[in-house]
Parts: C-alpha cells; structure tokens; sequence
C-alpha cells in the first residue's frame, strides 16, 4: 500500500521534489495575479521549496460558476489587472523552472476554447512550465473532442468525481483522467463546508482501485487538521479557498501555507 | 420581392438536412450547445433529460401540461391584426401574436408550468430560478404557489432596482428573491447564482432556467414547451388569413419566445424569420447585447454559442433598456439557424424601441414589454418596405405594465413629455 502509493505520486512529479524532505501530498490553489503577480511568483517558489504535490493555478475568469464568494472575489481583484491567458503562460515561461513546483492551470473553459485548445497547448509546452489543467466547466462528455489534442502535448487534463457520480461514471472518468483524479468532497461551490464521513472514504478507496493516478480530495478543506486527516484515505489534498482568503496579505498566506505543509507531512507514510 | 425569394430559395436548400433530429443526442446543434457544466451537475442533467423525454411521449403528461395552459394561463392567446398600426406604416400588415395575455403577461409562464409539471414527477420539492426583467421569476413564483413547490429567485441587483413591481409579486406569491450584487449585476449574474445553488442543493432542487439557454436538455426542453406558441400561430393564421404569415419577427434575449415562435414554421421555406437582438447605445462593448453583431463563438453557463467577450475571452457586461434582453449569450439553436441562414438578426436600439413602446400604445391600445418593444419596433422598419397585402406576424412576448415607471423615469430623464 505504501509503495503503492508513492509510485501514484511519483506520476505527478516533474523532479522538483526537494531532496531528503517527505513532500507533503498537498496541492494548494493559488489565484494568479493576486494581489500582483510578484506576490503569485513568491507564494510559487515557497510552494515548490516545501516540496508540494503540485499547486494549482487559477487563471481568473469573469464568470467563475463553481466557485464560492471567496474566490470569486480574488479573481475579481486579479482581473484588474488584466492576466490574461497566453500572457501568463509567457510570464511563467520567464520564471526559471526550480522556483516552480508542478503546475496545474484551473480555470474555466472559455478562456481555453478563446485562445484555441490547441494554440494553447502549444505554447504551454513551449515554456515547459504546466503539467495540465483543470477545467471545472468542461463535462467527461463534452472533454470527447479536446481529449485527444491535450494528450498529443503531453498537458494532463484532470479527471472530476463527485459525490453525485454514480459508480460506473466514475470509473469511466478515472480511465480517461490524467495527471490525477480530482475528488469533489462536497456539493456545492469552492469555499463550503466539507465533513468526512464514510461514503466519502469509500469513494476514494473505490476509485484508488481503478487507477494508478492519485486521487486527491478538494473542495472544503478549512484546516490544517482536515487535510492530514484526508491524507489517511486520499493520495492527496486540495486546499483552495482556505488559503486563497489569505492571499492579499503575503505573511499570512505564508503562515497558512506552512500550517498546511507541516500537517500534510506528518501524515506522509515513513518511507 | 424576387430578390428576396431567391434568398429564401438558397436558405431552404441550406437549411434542409437539419431539423427534426436536432439537438443530437449530446445535446449539439450542429457545433453549437452541449453541457459545459462541473460534474456535480452532470447527473443532474442526464437525469433531468432522461425523465422530460419519458414525459414528453407520454400523452398523459401532455394532456395535463395542454390543460394547464388552457385554464391557469388562457391558452389559446389571440392572434390580432394591428389594423391602426399597419395602416400608420403604410406597409405590409402587422399582426400580433399575443402572448401578453398570459396569465402573469409573458411567454413565460408556458415553459414554467411545463418544466414543474416535470419537476413534480421527477420528486423535487424546490423550484430555483433566475431571472432579468422579473417575468419568469413571477412565472416560476406562480407556478411554484400553484403546485406547492418552496421556490428561490436569483435576479441581479440593477434588475431587482428597474424592476421593482416583478420583486414585489413574487414575493407575494411566496419566493424568495435574492439580489445578485455580482458583475454586471443582470441576468448573467442571476443564472451564475442559480447554478452554483443547484450544485449545492440538487438532490431536491430543480432549477427551472427560463430560457432556450444552458447546458443540455433546457435548451430542447425550453423550446419544445414554447414551440405551443407557433403551432397555435400556425394554425390560426391558417383559420384566418388562409395561408401561412410572409414574415415572423421576435425579439431574442436567450431566446424562448423566439424559438417558440420561429420552431414550428423552420421548414415553410416561404416563411422568412428575423431575430432582433438589443442594439442598446451603440453596438460596442458594455453599451449593448447584440451578441450576433458585436460576439464571437464562445462557451458560457453551460453551452457553446455567441457570446460577447473582450479579446482575453472575458465576459463583457451589457447594456439594454430592457432588462430582459440585457444578457452577454444567446441561446445555441439560434446560433445554429443563424449559421446556416433561416433566421435573419438584426439589433434595435433604446430609443428606437422606446419610440415603438409608445407606437403601439398609442395606436393600437396595447402597451408592450420592453423586450416586445425591440420586435415591434423591427417589424415597424420591415413593414415600410413590403406590400400592403404582406403579412408579418409579430411575438407580442409580453406586456409592459412592469417597465411603465422605468420609461416614465427615463423619459423624464430625457426631458421629454407625453
């Protein structure tokens, strides 16, 4: 089992672990361009020093439909100042790739279909900087047609579940999901409250069975706490909202943040 | 006139291998539509989809869902010439198809009574909905009174303000209205709400979306309930006039009155249809919601369709005088029709359609919704330039009580006086 589940992990990795450290099974979603991208680019380097699974991150978008008032309101502040998709990728491109963690784009799909599914897979390979992408808004169904163009360069799309999926849907989107599984705890919008209860264990083991990607659990994760204990079940955790409160004050986030990592890596299987 | 009959000539030809199939069964119109929606909401929507097409076959249902309309909202609505009004334009005849009359004064009320009929087989408890100028927020308030249903209504904060006598009717018939302070605060907003209560709540909630608009089925669902409104326009301007109208003119906000209306003649190639979008101030960006004029192909809310967006694939806000049609998508089947030419758009500005509110008052006795207004005010432009022994048939979409203080405000703003 143990085994096991560091192989899982060793699928997302892009080498830039932090040796002799456990790497914390934590991928933490960071809002780009909030308050400033200077700020992203120094909550990215401490992400990838500490070692973390990989972060997400958000690329905003006016509409946001998944997400709670939390982050709606980052991506807001953020849009001020216009970051805007492909120049994004450029700016990541100009960052040297050890101060990156393994990076996963989220946002919505307009902004991909905007730019071109396939311009923008070019150029995210381009700059070597992005190991996929989570696209909350595009369906297993509607996912059929860019699928295909995704995996051709090598950007893992991630695969949804969530508690209102049955069992053979679930397994049919854990096949086709690359990079990990990404295990919507609850039903709601980012932000809401999670509680861990059995049904929500036996999910993860269930779909753990089906893949060897790791299946990680976000959506509501509030404390440090919760996600060491979502750690004895999941491959790993997802901490958005939580954290994206204390993006506009860089000490608290960092405070936060470490909280988080701490707690995550004591809940590492000693290898 | 010949001219014109060779287009509808080549747009026939164009049009034929589409109808009666469409969507397909990933709920596509051509490349348009589908389900861009998170996965919680993904067996929501299979469900959903699955249990409207049991009904639908079923006559049972349908027979309670035409008798619904017939003695809750005075279904058949009349089809009215507008004698006065055709003979100040000097054209072609206008004729009306009346969907002010409704029970709560819109289209809407058919499509809500259809989808909680749904919703009662399917075991929902709660109705949702959004709503832009107020009217399907009543209808969904009112059918929701009717059949026992708790029901919350989304409408953006500036819409809430414009339209104050909507909020104050729902509230009467039992909803809870929630100001959606998001945004551009409108109808967008509204429906980014409601879904995000839906994935909270969808085990018990049906989100009755008012529009042709959305992930699949709504837009099938929408607009095979409202496709009542050209079947019985079909039939009475066959009783009345002996042949089918030369031209159809609805306004089109996300769409449900114009593809109720515009659905049942797609194959009468003599037909010609026009779509009238909001023109607003001016086609350019936050000043109007001319998505066909001012959009680019984009993926909103659910569905693949036009969209205004900015140059980063942004949402842009909208502007219309009425609430309505104030809404940055359209719905996919339109955009399809538009693709292979059987609809023709155009746009309609503010003041052009306030000028046509009054017209109608004026000349004809009925005052029009603000939405109606923009479609009256394009058959006004259409009439002038056909033959008096023309036919044009308008969707007169809703009544204009809710926008009186509204045009009374801004008029005053604009120091004119009646």
């Amino acid at each position: 089992m143990k085994s096991g589940r560091s192989m899982r992990r060793g699928s997302l990795s892009r080498g830039s672990f932090k040796r002799g450290v456990t790497p914390p099974a934590l991928i933490p979603y960071l809002v780009a361009g909030d308050p400033d991208l200077d700020t992203t680019r120094r909550y990215l380097r401490l992400a990838a020093s500490s070692g973390v699974f990989a972060v997400e991150l958000g690329v905003p978008f006016s509409d946001p439909t998944a997400d709670g008032p939390v982050i709606q309101e980052a991506a807001r502040r953020s849009l001020r100042h216009e970051t805007a998709l492909p120049e994004l990728l450029d700016w990541l491109g100009t960052i040297p790739k050890e101060e990156l963690p393994p990076l996963y784009l989220m946002t919505y799909f307009n902004l991909f279909h905007h730019m071109g599914v396939e311009a923008f897979c070019k150029k995210a390979r381009e700059t070597g900087r992005v190991a996929g992408v989570v696209i909350p808004d595009l369906s297993f169904e509607d996912a059929r047609g860019y699928r295909s163009i995704f995996r051709s360069f090598g950007v893992n799309l991630v695969g949804f579940v969530s508690p209102t999926t049955p069992a053979d849907r679930a397994r049919k989107i854990v096949r086709e999901a690359r990079g990990f599984v990404y295990y919507v705890g609850l039903m709601g919008t980012t932000g809401s409250a999670l509680s861990l209860t059995g049904s929500i264990r036996e999910k993860v083991g269930a779909m753990r069975e089906w893949t060897s990607l790791p299946v990680c659990l976000g959506f509501g994760v509030s404390e440090p706490r919760m996600a060491r204990e979502i750690l004895e079940f999941s491959d790993g955790v997802i901490v958005g909202s939580r954290l994206v409160r204390e993006e506009e004050t860089p000490g608290r986030w960092e405070k936060t943040f470490l909280e988080f990592v701490a707690a995550c890596r004591k809940a590492e299987p000693q290898s | 006139m010949i001219k014109g009959v060779a287009a509808l000539e080549k747009s026939r030809k164009k049009s034929r291998p589409s109808s009666p199939s469409l969507p397909d069964y990933r709920g596509y119109f051509g490349e348009f539509g589908g389900r861009f929606v998170s996965e919680t909401l993904m067996p929501a929507l299979l469900e959903l989809e699955d249990a409207f097409k049991t009904a639908w076959r079923n006559p049972d249902f349908r027979k309670e869902f035409h008798e619904m309309l017939a003695e809750y909202s005075g279904r058949p609505t009349p089809l009215y010439l507008a004698e006065a009004l055709s003979r100040e334009m000097g054209g072609a005849r206008i004729w009306l198809k009346r969907e002010d009359l409704n029970h709560t004064g819109a289209h809407k009320i058919t499509n809500a009574v259809g989808q909680a009929l749904l919703a009662r087989q399917m075991g929902k408890s709660r109705l949702i909905a959004e709503t832009g100028a107020g009217q399907h927020g009543v209808a969904t308030a009112t059918v929701a009174a009717k059949l026992g249903f708790s029901c919350q209504i989304y409408m953006g904060s500036e819409d809430v303000r414009r339209q104050a006598l909507n909020v104050f009717r729902m509230k009467l018939l039992g909803a809870v209205v929630s100001p959606v302070d998001l945004g551009g605060r409108t109808l967008k907003d509204a429906i980014s709400e409601a879904l995000r209560d839906w994935s909270r709540t969808v085990g018990e909630t049906h989100y009755l979306l008012g529009t042709a608009f959305g992930p699949h089925p709504f837009p099938l669902m929408v607009r095979t309930f409202q496709s009542v409104i050209g079947q019985e326009a079909r039939r009475q301007f066959m009783k009345r006039v002996g042949s089918l109208p030369d031209a159809l003119v609805a306004c089109v906000g996300g769409g449900s009155n114009a593809i109720g209306l515009l659905h049942p003649f797609i194959k009468d190639a003599g037909v010609r249809m026009f779509g009238v979008e909001a023109g607003g101030i001016a086609i350019s960006p936050g000043l109007h919601a001319a998505r066909f004029a001012g959009g680019s192909v984009g993926v909103l809310q659910g569905t693949r369709t036009y969209v205004l967006q900015d140059r980063d694939g942004q949402i842009e806000n909208t502007h219309s005088v009425s609430a309505g049609l104030d809404y940055s998508a359209v719905g996919p089947e339109l955009a399809y029709y538009r693709g292979t030419g059987r609809i023709v758009f155009d746009s309609v500005g503010d003041d052009e359609a306030l000028a046509a509110f009054r017209t109608l008052s004026r000349t004809e006795g009925i005052i029009p919704a603000l939405e109606s207004s923009h479609a009256v005010a394009y058959a006004l432009r259409l009439a002038k330039t056909l033959p008096r022994d023309r036919n044009i048939l308008v969707n007169l979409s809703g009544r204009g009580d809710k926008d009186v203080m509204e045009v009374s405000r801004l008029l005053e703003e604009k120091g004119e006086k009646l």
